[in-house]
This record gives C-alpha cells, structure tokens and sequence, in this order.
C-alpha cells in the first residue's frame, strides 16, 4: 500500500472564545503536570543507568583469541585503533615471532563499533557503560595490557544502578535495578517456558 | 533600497558590504551564537520595527565532509556522514548506502528493508520533537522544550536498544543492517507509540492551541505554494503550504511502498501550518512504527543482510547471532573483513530518501578504488535555510523567531 496524501486545515479556533477553551485547556494540562509531573531525570553522580548487553561502551580485547588479522585497525572510522607489534614465543615452532595486536586511542574512538563487528574471532567485545574519567588525555591511550582489561567504572563503586523501562503512560519509567532484577528473571523464565512450548507445538 | 553588493576589489563578502547609510534603517545581526540557534547569522536591516532586508549567512559549522568522503573507505562514510545531522542519524546515512548498493548491484533483503524504516521512523519522530522544543524555547515557551526533549528521550531509548547507541547508530551498512530488533522491542515500541499519541493531545492543548502560541503563529510567515515551488524547498515546510511532494510518496523507497500511512498536507503555509504538519507526520510515523514492528514480530528472524552472508558465514558468526557467545549481545551480525577494503566497481549513482527535515540527496562516483571519487550531498536545511530571505520582510522583528524556529533550521545540516 503506498501512501495517501491527506488535505489538512489548521485546526479553527475554537468558537467559545480564547479564554474559555484555549487558555483553560492549556492551564488544565499544565496544572495536571504540575502536581504529578514526568520526571525523567537522572541524578547523575548518585545514580547511573544499567545498560542492556548491546549498548556499545568501551571496547575490550581477548588476546588469546586475535589473531592478528589487522581488520579491526583497517575499518576504524576515526583511526583509533592501531597495530601493536610485539615479539610472542611460538611453542610449536620453538622461536620468537612477531605478532600485531590491536591497541586504542580513547582521544579519537567514536563508539560505532564496527570494529567489534569485523572481528573475525570475536577477540573484541564492548562493555555495557561509557562513563570514565582519565586523569589525563595519555592515559586515554591504552596499553595492550590495559586493553585487555574491562575498564574500572568509578559509578559502580559509589551511585545506584537505575534502570528506564517503558510505560504507556509515563513514557519512561525510572526504576531501580536491583528490585527489577528478579522480576524480569521471572519474565525471562515464562518467555523461556512459552517459546519452548511453542517450538513443541511447532515441531 | 540601495546596497551595493561588492566592495571596491569586486568581491562580495556577506556583512563586509559597504552600505549607503539611510535614515531610520538599522542593521541587526542575528547570530552567529545565540541562545536557541545554531552556529548561524541572520543579517535583518530594520526599518523601526519592519523587517527590511533578510539575508541568511551560513557557513560557520562547515566541516568539509565532501572532501573528507574522499579520503576514506566506503564503509568508513556512514559515520562520517552522520555527523551531518547527529539527530537523524539514520535517515541522513540511508541515501549514501542505497547509492552505494546501487553501484555494487545488491539490494537489501525485505527484513532489512522494514529495519531500516522501523529506524528512519524513529529518527524522524526524535527529530521532529527536537525541532518542536526549539520552535517552543524560541516562543518563550519553555515548557514544551522540556516536554520536547523528555518525550525525545523515549524514542531514543528506543533507537538505543535496536542499534546500541542513542544517535550515531551506523545502523544500515551495504546489504543489510547490523542488528534486528530484540526479544522485548515490539512491546516497548508499541507503549512508547501509545504514549506518543497521547502526549500530542496535550501538545496540541497546551502549544499550538494555547491563544497565545496560535495568536503568534497565525497568517506570520506565510509561504505561498507557488512561492515554496519557486524556492525549492522541500519536507514538511512545502506540505505544509499545499505541494504534494514527499519521496516516500512519489519514489517509495525500503518499505515505504508496502505499509499504510498519510502523508498530511496542510494549505495555509503560515507558521501554525508548519508546526501542524510536524505534529501530524508524527502520529503517522507512530502509525508506521506500529505497522513495522508487527510485520517484524509476524516474519522469521532470518536475512536482515544479504543473502551471501549467510551463505558463507562461519559457525562463529552463526553462534554470535543466536546468542551463543556469553560476552556478545544476540541477534548481530559480523560484518565480513570485506567491508573493511572493499572496492565499489566504478559508475555513477544518485539516491534520495525523506529525511526529517525534508529530501536529502546522495551522489556517489566510484572509479574503482576502495575510497569514493566524489561524494555530493544535498541536504534539506539547505534547500530550506533561502526561504528566510523571502519570507520574514515585511513582518515585525519579533516574527523572527516564530518564522525561524518553524522552518526547523539545522545550522550544521546545511554547512555540511
């Protein structure tokens, strides 16, 4: 079906006059709002959003898994991903080697990912948070052995881990994650319940 | 009025004319940093209260993304190009894409195609109510710049779990799209539907029905049909002066051909006009959310890329789509080492998509090699940005912000 153009007027004004329709109307809904307002906000430093697993915060590496291919370096946007080249003993061939391994350059990453993506070992993975303070902009660029590491996130020391979920008629909905924890562990069983059922029922 | 357009040398440079001074005639620089705006200058020659002579001056958040295009690889232009305009992400990127697939010979498969417009919709919701809010701070009206910006934060939500990222979601890449939509998405996305509808009620009651908005907006800037034909503007701002023109309608492109929705064409062109035509090309948006997110719950979860992936994928790849991997999120694909030195066979391809803003436009020239030859991008603001100069003489100063903020200008969208 392709779309229809529909001819629209501006709405007219309403003819009991300004003062009782648009003016009250307006009042009406900005004093609904002031008593049970929709707040959204989030207090940052006592608080912090749980991010799902797909969100693309900072990026990790399994070193034993790379192998060395350079995808990851080569299809960077920002060329903040380079080669590292280090010698590594090889034990079947009895000698030293040199191997590349990916370092990042925390100044230039622009968080697309694509770089996660290309891998073809999955040697790289992202860490569901973005918020980290560097002492310095030398630290952003990390060494291998920093690489390797998930980053410390100093909001998991000291704020709450609040979740927003979806409600139809707040829009977003803060909530603290802990309390939601076991309940969508619950949700997660059901849904496990009924797509095993239905995948019986298919079969 | 007499002005002349050069200085001695004979070259023109916007704000260093000479002027003859003439009585009661003052120039006014609106820009290039204030509150509300972008980085952009409005030169406004006032003669007491009446606006003269208007001329927009862009150029202040050029970032040559042109010529930058040609320095990089193919894939390696989508982020780029986001950058365009950062709020409508995936609409702005889309062109680029489609072009690029025209030139490779691949077509995105039907899932992809209703992916993309399930984000493209998305984006051009979050968009449209990031223009609202503006348009409200302009008027002093700052409750619905926070609703504006609250209620944008829904759908961006929304964009965050599909894509992992809030704005620059590189979503679509050649043939297909990173990512389908996860176990929990058509719920979430049909409450926040639900509540969107909701809220623009309340929109409409306390903004554009609110007598003291409409009393603003009435009959002030108003855009003929012939005169918006003449200007070539193009989105919402010709729909709303009575041109039938939008490319979902004429040139349907992903999924647009299959689902079901309005395109609302308004006649009067004032700035209420426009303002109403953003509303209702949100409730259809929500409409189109609605219709996707069905046919994606309906259909199997297979082919959102192109059918060689999925032939020559790994078991690795395979795994890390169903999940398997306990670090990696589900239902993502592995882009192939390919796209990171892929060569584009050498031609000539044009695209154009309905951004939120109204038409954007890609040409892409290849020669062969792994970086484009030329990329050219038209984007809306600025086929938008001359309709300043036409429109706002004649009106009082204060009609400035009511006709600027309705235009839903985009400063770094038109220097590119």
């Amino acid at each position: 079906m392709p779309a229809k153009v529909s001819l629209k007027k501006n709405p007219k004004r309403n003819p009991l006059g300004k003062v009782f329709a648009g003016n009250i109307g307006a009042l009406a809904v900005g004093l609904k709002y002031f008593f049970d307002p929709n707040r959204i906000t989030l207090l940052y430093p006592h608080e912090y959003i749980k991010l799902n697993k797909g969100y693309r915060g900072f990026i990790v590496l399994i070193k034993e898994k790379c192998i060395s291919c350079s995808s990851c370096a080569r299809i960077c946007p920002a060329a903040a991903m380079r080669m590292l080249s280090i010698k590594v003993y090889n034990e079947k061939l009895k000698k030293y080697m040199i191997k590349k391994y990916p370092v990042i350059n925390y100044n230039r990453c622009i968080f697309c990912g694509l770089c996660v993506d290309v891998c073809p070992t999955e040697a790289l993975y992202h860490v569901p948070y973005h918020d980290i303070v560097y002492e310095n902009m030398n630290d952003m660029i990390l060494s291998l052995e920093d690489f390797q590491k998930e980053p410390e996130n100093i909001e998991f020391k000291e704020g709450i881990p609040v979740k927003y979920y979806f409600d139809e008629s707040r829009g977003l909905v803060k909530t603290p994650y802990m309390e939601e924890l076991e309940k969508q562990g619950e949700k997660e069983e059901k849904n496990q319940k009924v797509e095993g059922e239905g995948e019986k029922g298919a079969g | 009025m007499e002005v002349s357009t050069s200085n001695s040398r004979g070259i023109h440079l916007p704000g260093m004319e000479i002027a003859k001074a003439s009585k009661n005639r003052y120039e006014v620089m609106i820009g290039p940093a204030h509150p509300g705006s972008g980085h952009m200058r409005i030169f406004v020659e006032v003669d007491g209260d009446i606006m003269v002579k208007v001329d927009p001056d862009i150029g202040f958040v050029h970032r040559t993304m042109e010529k930058l295009a040609e320095g990089r690889d193919w894939i390696q232009n989508i982020p780029l190009f986001e950058r365009i305009a950062i709020l409508d992400a995936c609409n702005i990127t889309l062109p680029y894409v489609r072009a690029v697939e025209k030139l490779l010979g691949i077509e995105a498969p039907e899932r992809a195609r209703y992916l993309r417009t399930l984000l493209c919709e998305i984006n051009r919701v979050a968009s449209h109510l990031y223009g609202m809010g503006i348009f409200g701070v302009f008027l002093g009206h700052s409750t619905l710049y926070m609703w504006g910006f609250g209620d944008r934060e829904v759908f961006i939500d929304l964009a965050e779990r599909l894509t992992g990222a809030r704005l620059t979601h590189t979503y679509p890449v050649f043939g297909g799209v990173r990512r389908d939509i996860p176990d929990d998405f058509p719920e979430d996305a049909r409450k926040a539907t639900r509540y969107m509808r909701k809220r623009l009620n309340e929109y409409a009651k306390i903004f554009l029905n609110n007598p003291n908005i409409r009393s603003r907006l009435e009959n002030v800037g108003v855009l003929t049909k012939n005169q918006a034909a003449e200007l070539g503007l193009v989105g919402p701002n010709i729909r709303a002066s009575g041109i039938k023109y939008d490319v979902r309608l004429n040139e349907p492109y992903e999924a647009y051909g299959d689902v079901d929705f309005e395109i609302p064409v308004f006649e009067e062109g004032d700035s209420l006009a426009r303002a109403w035509a953003r509303v209702e090309e949100i409730r259809q948006s929500l409409n189109i959310i609605d219709q996707v997110v069905t046919w994606l719950e309906r259909n199997p979860r297979e082919n959102f890329m192109h059918e060689k992936f999925w032939k020559t994928a790994p078991k690795l790849y395979k795994d890390v789509y169903e999940g398997k991997i306990s670090y990696s999120p589900k239902y993502r694909i592995k882009l192939m080492p390919i796209f990171a030195s892929l060569k584009v066979p050498p031609g000539k391809s044009f695209a154009r998509v309905e951004a939120g803003r109204g038409e954007i436009v890609y040409y892409v020239e290849s020669d062969g090699k792994n970086l484009p030859y030329r990329v050219r991008v038209v984007s809306p603001s600025f086929r938008n940005v001359i309709a300043f100069k036409y429109v706002m003489p004649g009106h009082r100063l204060m009609d400035l912000p009511a006709i600027y903020g309705s235009f839903d200008y985009f400063p770094p969208a038109f220097d590119r």
